[in-house]
């Protein structure tokens, strides 16, 4: 890989040691793909924030960054962590979990790193089309690459890290614009009934596609959060890092592409596989982070209901929204629902709240959160997880 | 393959400097650091993984790739600040976890290699910068 005087120098220790390892982590995984020069990236977005997932290992990295007097050099974000502080009582953690928690998110935040505590920090400064960034959370990337059209590959949490402390990132994959042409052409021959039959329509996408940039036609007519959530979905369901929707036909892009066509049955069946619970106890939106549009959804679906008293409704959102849109807020908690910031429940200790089943309309949140929390979930639509989370009688 | 001591050397690529001598530990199976590995004791605790109960500590550790949460390269970090981390890792396929957690817990690291030829219990000699795996000693 080509470095220029500067980066060699920094890559020698000139500009301290965490610099040097950034560097070293980022020319080592250049050479392995190919990448032949290091490109300025505008932002990073780092995960591995959760002391759930992350543990003592991502806790005792950051630590010795920090003694090692790492800085971020660009605009940087942080993925949700474990909690908001609002449900700490409910959770009842070990005294020592939340401190950990605590002081992860700390460092992070004495790094240079802006503690947004979101997936979603697109919502916070939409990356400009056409920038090269370097980010984590794979929902996050394939909205970057696909809504956006900015140029992120799928890093993970220490790559994207060493990216923020050195401010470039290995110019390979994704960044480059011949690797940005669709390589399967998908048909989605029915019309989803509601989001989340779309999103299932991602899981399948993402399932198939591999390494391939899928093209898909037959969706028209989404909205913002429905992209989000479709995205969410593909990256889950496989290693998807960007998607294209394009008009019937495809425009002639589909020439000369691998062609799936989609029928609802499969659909189905794939919704079928990610659910298995009935009624549920915690009844979760907000994976990926609601945006305002679905807060407005929310509070409009939940005007003049109760949630029931056996159940919960947590919806997570950044810090961010939540602050700006208080009125929507106030609306959705006068229903006894909660909205939730800094944190995302797949990510979360739900299992402490005995919860053991939960109902989500995110196909990613139910395809992890047996496999993180021991819970068993029920896919099902915005509406319906309303429905399921509300009193029967809306007098109530 | 003729398995006569010091006749096998497998060329693969150098990832991570350092030139080892220990006894292989080889799996069949990509390991998942994260949840697959307790960092408190170095053993495979992943359900049906072949290496199960298995400690990585001081033995050259040969697997096909990584999988799982990126988080693992730290687990790699934390085995070593325990002293039980594997003393050189061996990969057919080179992944962004276990190459970034080589580096930062700077394990000798060699990938492009065919394990098929390996034993657990052989000894061998690892040099990370010549990208070479030879096999000192094979199990009997």
């Amino acid at each position: 890989m080509f470095l220029t005087r500067e980066e060699e120098r920094a890559l020698d220790g000139e500009l301290g040691p965490a610099v040097a390892l950034a560097m070293r982590i980022l020319v080592k995984l250049g050479d392995l793909y190919g990448a032949e020069r290091l490109v300025p990236i505008e932002s990073a977005h780092v995960s591995g924030i959760s002391y759930k997932t992350g543990g003592d290992a991502a806790l005792e990295f950051l630590r010795e960054l920090h003694q090692m007097g790492a800085r971020v050099a660009v605009h940087s974000t942080t993925n949700p962590c474990g909690f908001d502080e609002r449900i700490l009582p409910l959770l009842d953690l070990p005294e020592e979990v939340v401190r950990r928690q605590r002081e992860l998110v700390d460092l992070y935040g004495r790094l240079g790193i802006a503690r947004t505590l979101t997936c979603t920090p697109y919502y916070l400064r939409r990356p400009r089309p056409g920038a090269h960034l370097a980010w984590a959370e794979s929902s996050a990337v394939v909205y970057a690459n696909s809504v956006a059209g900015a140029c992120t590959n799928r890093e993970g949490a220490p790559s994207a890290l060493a990216a923020a402390i050195v401010g470039r990132t290995p110019d390979h994959s994704l960044h480059r614009p011949e690797n940005r042409q669709p390589g399967m052409a998908f048909e989605v021959r029915f019309r989803p009934v509601d989001e989340v039959e779309l999103w299932a329509v991602g899981f399948l996408v993402g399932q198939v596609a591999g390494e391939a940039i899928p093209l898909i036609t037959g969706l028209k007519g989404l909205s913002d959060w429905e992209f989000k959530g479709l995205g969410a979905a593909m990256a889950s369901g496989g290693m998807t890092a960007m998607f294209i929707l394009a008009e019937e036909g495809g425009g002639g892009a589909s020439r000369g592409l691998e062609k799936v066509q989609i029928d609802r049955g499969e659909v189905r069946d794939v919704m079928d596989r990610l659910s298995s619970a009935d009624e549920p106890e915690l009844v979760f939106i907000g994976c990926p982070h609601c945006s305002r549009e679905e807060l407005r959804l929310i509070a409009a679906l939940l005007r003049g209901r109760r949630v029931r008293e056996d159940r919960r409704l947590w919806i997570c959102t950044s810090r961010h929204l939540r602050d700006a849109c208080p009125g929507l807020v106030k609306a959705i908690e006068a229903s006894g629902a909660l909205v939730l910031a800094d944190m995302c429940v797949v990510v979360s200790w739900v299992e402490r709240l005995g919860v053991r089943t939960v109902a989500t309309n995110s196909p990613k949140a139910a395809y992890y959160l047996p496999g993180l929390s021991g819970v068993e979930v029920r896919l099902a639509s915005l509406r319906e997880c309303i429905e399921l989370a509300c009193s029967r009688d809306p007098s109530q | 393959m003729s398995r006569r001591p010091g006749e096998v050397v497998l060329k693969g690529k150098g990832v991570v400097e350092g030139h080892v001598i220990g006894e292989a530990l080889v799996s069949s199976m990509p390991i998942s650091f994260l949840g697959g590995v307790d960092p408190l004791t170095g053993r495979v605790v992943e359900k049906g993984h072949d290496l199960e109960g298995e400690c990585l500590a001081g033995r050259v550790l040969c697997f096909p790739h990584g999988k799982g949460s990126t988080v693992g390269s730290y687990v790699l970090l934390a085995l070593r600040k325990r002293g039980l981390a594997p003393l050189a890792i061996v990969n057919e396929v080179a992944d962004q976890i276990v190459v970034v957690g080589a580096i930062i817990a700077q394990i000798p690291m060699v990938v492009g290699v065919d394990l098929s030829a390996l034993r657990t219990g052989d000894l061998l000699e690892v040099d990370g910068s010549k990208g070479t795996v030879r096999v000192l000693r094979p199990c009997s």
